[in-house]
């Protein structure tokens, strides 16, 4: 063990190396811990599990009174998540995870993060204490560690033309810095599903009943946290802002760098094809396939970057004037993929026609939605 | 794709592209992990391009140039575990060159006037110099370009490569001179590669941040310290001695407001506050440069015409790349000493200390002898190594070998046997 480290800090970060170290130390294995002597540990996994479900306020707790359990119950409760082949299980206790250590490693000393950062996540960094004339900056991050991590986020802050960049170092506080490693580690966990390792994972027979409770769980979830979309887009449940876009479009007006990314955005989400997007385009004057196509792709996550992006809020669509005529549902809403996905659930019988032919839903999805 | 396409193809430009592939040592042909490399070629004449090869050696590449004296030449700046397959999930993807692109033809200089022109393809409108993005007369967009390559253009795109590497590579990235490849295009511009370790593993959102910070896009001056005290406190910002593009906004204002007439601050910030400025220039600028620098050092201007000035001050300072080649993950690129089918010059590698006194136009020329018969169409002034011909139209001449290809190649000859 790192001597910087304590065991109430594995317990704290149960991701770390030394995390692992110390588990393999007791030459434990998963079906190991299915013992009565370990139920303890289970319990703790499978309420880590489903806390990360039910989320809320201080969705991952801790409990620093039994470090062990603790620490070893991490892993456990990983094996549940992967096992459950639950894409959105997985994003969900990445996320709880992630949120939780962030807020312990804002209060951690400059020297612990960055002995965190270098021996469990490889990253090249040094203390630094660099004083401007608003802010001191703690850490100098490598650009490539640093690029590996901060697109995710979408604030101009974390654009690396607004960092203070020097000799292949980013410059960071402390906030930023426990920000970035939390987010690293919603990263991996994500990633890792879908190795090969965790997609043939199999969980030991003995585990199998606190998996079914834990889908039983995710099944009455289901409606708050759906993800995925039906097939086939259903035009009624476009919210209005979506539906002035796309008309504007039809019309053969030239849209606004905004309402173009609004509406590229909203329907690859809402699972359009780049090629069903361009149809859209095709009637502005200034249409440029091939241009487009580029852009569209882009926004894909197709070409060059690994992320979809996803539509801005009603606040900023508010504010540059695309949100015209909100109906009822919109007062509900404060994202139109919301609306979209509410809509979509209730079907098309409570949906009031507001297209600009009435039509109303009826298409695929619309009501097999209803179980 | 320059040099493929539909355009005629000439026996004798094939025969001499085969010629220097033949006198060419292939040890010139090495990239950074040669095998891993995917290879595509282009040939004359042809739309498509043969893509997904693999070599095994240089001496095997330079064969099948000599065998197929395509028109361009290109690998890829990806490394892959099987280059050679041709589905690209199953290349096996191991990382990439940072790769930037600097074209001359997307970069405004005066020289255009002089020898391009372009035509609406709807109504036929035309003009000389950097193509309208709409036809003045009809507002369509299908605007056809003649365009030319002048001395004064790559000299633009010269000045460009060196700042992205002395403003941006160096101190800002970090990135060492022996970690990076310059080379001339074959055509219009120049090329960079960063070879280093540390980018080969970097995503398309990372390099996307990385095009972003050098053409200096989202750039925001609050987010580098220009912020006022609250109750009307001084202003405080940035220092020019500072990292990144913290330190380059405050160099940037400082020789903007130094350098720039009364008129073009005006233009900035609006009269009152620009002739304020302009009176006290020695002052202003003095306070700026203090440790720790006065950003309010003086009355009669608000932290918001500071970050106009910024802004437009810092919009000198950009880089002007190619993004899309920056970000692609798998990008083909012109293989060095290959040869360029629109022109006929080579791809040259160009060391950074030999990057000042490099002559494209000559540097790159990779045919010293023999002379061609040819019948100009119509060109402007144009200079091959020593050689200089035209304007010219619709006139026979001898001239030397690369001036010859080098017109036939661009369209713009024919050879006369
Ligand atoms: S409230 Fe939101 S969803 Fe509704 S129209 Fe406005 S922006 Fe669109
Ligand atoms: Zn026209
Ligand atoms: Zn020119």
């Amino acid at each position: 063990m790192s001597k910087m480290l304590t065991k109430e800090d594995l317990a704290k970060y149960p991701f770390l190396d030394q995390s692992a170290a110390f588990i393999a130390g007791y030459n434990l294995t998963l079906s190991d811990l299915t013992a009565p002597a370990y139920s303890g540990v289970v319990d703790r996994a499978v309420e880590r599990v489903r806390r990360s479900i039910e989320g809320g306020a201080g969705a991952a707790t801790l409990n620093l009174g039994d470090t062990e359990t603790e620490i070893l119950s991490y892993p456990l409760a990983l094996a549940l998540v992967y096992a459950s082949g639950a894409r959105w299980l997985v994003n969900r206790f990445a996320t709880s995870e992630a949120k939780r250590c962030e807020e312990l490693l804002k209060m951690e000393a400059a020297p612990k993060l960055a002995e965190i950062a270098k021996s469990s996540f490889g990253w090249k960094v040094d203390l630094e204490d660099l004083r401007l004339e608003w802010e001191r900056l703690t850490f100098r991050l490598g650009l490539a560690d640093y690029l590996e991590v901060a697109p995710q986020f979408h604030s101009p802050s974390w654009k690396l033309t607004n960092k203070y960049v020097d000799k292949g170092y980013v410059f960071l506080d402390t906030k930023d810095f426990s920000r970035l490693l939390a987010e690293n580690l919603k990263l991996r966990i994500i990633r890792k599903s879908g190795e090969e390792e965790a997609k043939n994972f199999e969980l030991p027979a003995a585990l199998q009943p606190h998996l079914s409770g834990i889908l039983g769980l995710l099944e009455g979830k289901k409606e708050l946290y759906e993800d995925e979309f039906p097939e086939g887009v259903v035009d009624e449940a476009r919210p209005p802002c979506i539906v002035a876009i796309a008309n504007d479009l039809r019309a053969g007006k030239s849209l606004s760098h905004m309402a173009r990314f609004a509406i590229t955005t909203f329907m690859l989400n809402v699972g359009e094809s780049v090629d069903g997007v361009l149809k859209l385009f095709s009637n502005v004057a200034d249409f440029d396939e091939g241009k487009a196509r580029y852009q569209v792709e882009h926004i894909a996550g197709m070409t060059g970057s690994r992320t979809k992006y996803a539509p801005p809020k009603c606040e900023v669509l508010r504010s540059f004037g695309l949100c015209v005529e909100p109906d009822k549902l919109c007062a509900t809403v404060s994202h139109p993929l919301n609306y979209y996905k509410r809509r979509v659930r209730a079907g098309p019988a409570t949906s009031a026609p507001r297209g600009e032919d009435g039509r109303r839903g009826g298409r695929k999805g619309a009501q097999g939605r209803h179980r | 794709m320059g040099g493929g396409g539909a355009g005629r193809v000439h026996k004798v430009v094939i025969d001499e592209f085969r010629n220097y592939y033949s006198r060419l040592p292939a040890e010139q042909l090495d990239v950074k992990d040669f095998v891993k490399r995917e290879y595509a070629m282009l040939h004359f004449g042809d739309q498509t391009m043969v893509r997904h090869l693999r070599f095994d050696s240089t001496s095997e590449l330079r064969r099948r140039l000599v065998e197929e004296a395509p028109a361009n030449v290109y690998y890829s700046s990806a490394y892959y575990r099987d280059p050679q397959a041709d589905d690209m999930n199953a290349k096996g993807w191991e990382g990439a060159d940072l790769i930037f692109d600097i074209d001359a033809d997307h970069i405004r200089t005066d020289c255009k006037e002089s020898h391009d022109t372009w035509a609406c393809l709807d109504c036929g409108c035309r003009g000389r110099g950097f193509p309208p993005e709409a036809c003045p007369k009809c507002g369509m967009k299908k605007i056809d370009t003649v365009t030319w390559v002048c001395e004064g253009c790559l000299d633009t795109a010269k000045a460009e490569i060196f700042k992205l590497i002395d403003e941006f590579m160096v101190p800002d990235f970090g990135v060492a001179l022996g970690e990076i490849e310059i080379c001339f295009s074959g055509h219009r511009g120049y090329h960079l590669h960063v070879l280093s370790d540390s980018v080969r593993g970097l995503a398309g959102d990372g390099r996307r941040e990385i095009a972003d910070y050098v053409r200096g896009i989202g750039l925001d001056p609050k987010e580098h310290g220009f912020r006022q005290v609250p109750g009307n406190g001084p202003i405080l910002g940035p220092d020019m001695r500072d990292g990144g593009w913290r330190g380059k906004i405050a160099r940037a204002i400082y020789e903007f407001v130094s350098g720039r007439s009364q008129e073009e601050l005006r233009a900035v910030v609006g009269p009152v506050v620009a002739d304020t400025i302009t009176k006290s220039k020695e002052k202003f600028l003095q306070s700026i440069s203090d440790t720790p620098p006065h950003w309010g050092g003086m009355r009669g201007y608000s932290l918001e015409s500071l970050l106009k000035i910024a802004n437009a001050a810092a919009k000198e300072h950009v880089c002007n790349i190619d993004e899309r080649v920056t970000l692609d993950v798998k990008r083909l690129i012109r293989q060095p000493n290959s040869l360029h089918g629109k022109s006929a010059l080579k791809t040259a590698e160009v060391s950074y200390s030999d990057l000042e006194h490099f002559d494209p136009l000559k540097d790159a020329v990779a045919f010293n002898s023999g002379s061609i018969k040819i019948y100009v169409k119509e060109i402007p002034r144009v200079r091959i190594g020593d050689c200089e011909v035209g304007p010219a139209k619709g006139t026979e001449m001898e001239v030397p070998m690369a001036m010859g290809l080098y017109l036939i190649c661009k369209g713009a000859a024919d050879p006369r046997l």
